[in-house]
């Protein structure tokens, strides 16, 4: 930005947050997207789409809640907590849903993935045991190019324990 | 995309970031839910009141009327149990379809009436229950129709003030007052190409004492359909009524033609749209077509 001498001026404000538990304090310019600061700070998992927030691939939980990064403005994000999808193993310990897209072959270059895991994190905290439709419903705000959404479902089904392993009975569980 | 704005403002009451707003005059942008303002990236904008944290986002009852917080979020209202009782849920019918589960949780109904789109979903069956918005300037506040609110597409009557609350009076109740609302989308959570809204109270003879009747993406602004309301009420509700006040409701659409539809078939999905809102409002209402 140029002020009126020409001189460059960079506008900046500070921004408290938590993310993946831990508290942050960081400098930001007053117009950066929450994608962009998130980035910027390591969390390569969210993920840069569509930027219209059509995609999801920059799904994030905003206190419990999904949200596309790419359309909300870092500085609202002031008090808040955030969980990436960085913050959602324990240790070396996966989360079941990431256990599930692994077992269930639900990843293929990984992209939408994150969004996919984080979105429907949200949806079993509220819905333990979501209905395939359910499931279908809540990720049709996430975008994949590569292979299709069956694979992803049965994963959060699978992780709902909704539908038995793959192993034991594969796709069949899932009716299309 | 805003690498131009200045300043970014968390005002904590309704006066100051009215004060906000008008100190940075034209180049000040209010945000809610981002996702309008976001996608839009006017590189004008210089300065963002954020007015998410103006103790705004709530849903009160007071009897049979309704006050919803103008940051009340799409999924707010969705999840709301009370508001699924109010008019046969078409308010939370309409804001499911607005958009995905992520945008659900940002959008709010503040602004999808303030962006002043004539397809905003929440419009039509706002206006069909008569739904007043309540306008928050320096020196006072005042109360004005949902249907003299929008002017045309992206302007509103808000000037510079700013929309605080959306108020709906107790609608006509009781096992004769069925309601509707009706969407025409790529998909479930696409923008709408038509929408419409219903609601209509008949007596024990079937004759309609009541009709409202609210159209979206087929005029500059989201509207009601007056003369096919007129049409409706004081008759009694059939099949044949049903079919004119569709195609009256069609008359008074003057839809244009875009990426999403050409004109003709807006007018032709309004006129569907009309017909299964009121003929679904009927058999809700225990009417035989």
């Amino acid at each position: 930005m140029r002020g009126t001498s020409g001189v460059l001026i960079m506008k900046t404000m500070q921004l408290r947050l938590t993310v993946n538990g831990e508290t942050r304090q960081w400098t930001i310019a007053p117009g950066d997207l929450l994608l962009d600061v998130l980035r910027r700070e390591g969390c390569y998992g969210v993920k840069r789409g569509c930027e219209k927030g059509e995609c999801g691939a920059c799904t994030v939980l905003l206190d419990g809640k999904p949200i596309n990064s790419c359309l909300m403005f870092a500085a609202q994000a002031e008090g808040c907590d955030i969980l990436t999808i960085e913050g959602l193993a324990v240790g070396d310990v996966l989360d079941p849903l990431q256990e599930a897209f692994l077992d269930h072959g639900a990843v293929q270059c990984g992209y939408c993935t994150p969004g996919m895991i984080l979105n429907a994190k949200a949806l079993l905290a509220r819905n333990p045991h979501p209905s395939e439709a359910e499931v279908r419903e809540t990720m049709a705000g996430n975008y994949c190019r590569c292979t299709g959404y069956l694979k992803p479902v049965e994963a959060v089904l699978a992780a709902a324990g909704r539908a038995p392993a793959p192993a034991r009975s594969g796709r069949k569980a899932v009716k299309r | 995309m805003f690498d131009l704005v200045e300043a970014f403002h968390r005002p904590s009451s309704i006066r100051e970031a009215l004060r906000l707003l008008h100190a940075g005059g034209r180049r000040a942008r209010i945000v809610a839910g981002g996702t309008d303002v976001v996608v839009r990236a006017d590189p004008e904008i210089r300065s963002l009141v954020d007015i998410t944290r103006l103790g705004l986002t709530y849903i009160k009852r007071s009897g049979g009327a309704w006050a919803i917080g103008a940051t009340t979020t799409m999924a707010q209202i969705e999840h709301s149990a009370a508001l699924r009782a109010l008019a046969g849920g078409i308010l939370v019918e309409a804001a499911k379809g607005c958009g995905s589960v992520q945008l659900r949780n940002m959008a709010t109904l503040g602004g999808n009436l303030a962006n002043a789109s004539p397809a905003a979903d929440t419009a039509a069956p706002l206006l069909v229950l008569d739904a007043q918005v309540v306008v928050a300037g320096e020196r006072s506040r005042r109360t004005l129709a949902l249907a003299d609110f929008f002017l045309k597409p992206g302007e509103t009557a808000l000037g510079k003030a700013l929309l605080v609350e959306i108020l709906i009076p107790a609608p006509p109740r009781g096992a004769r007052t069925a309601w509707s609302f009706q969407k025409l989308g790529r998909t479930e959570s696409d923008i709408s190409v038509v929408n419409a809204a219903a609601g209509l109270q008949v007596d024990g003879k079937g004759v309609c004492k009541w009709c409202r009747i609210a159209l979206g993406a087929v005029a500059p602004v989201p509207l009601r359909a007056r003369a096919a309301e007129a049409l409706v009420t004081g008759r009694k509700l059939d099949g044949s009524l049903v079919e004119q006040a569709a195609a009256e409701a069609a008359r008074e659409a003057s839809p244009i033609t875009d990426i999403r539809a050409t004109a003709e078939y807006r007018r032709e999905m309004c006129r569907v749209l009309v017909k299964r809102a009121l003929a679904e409002c009927a058999a809700r209402a225990g009417c035989s077509l």
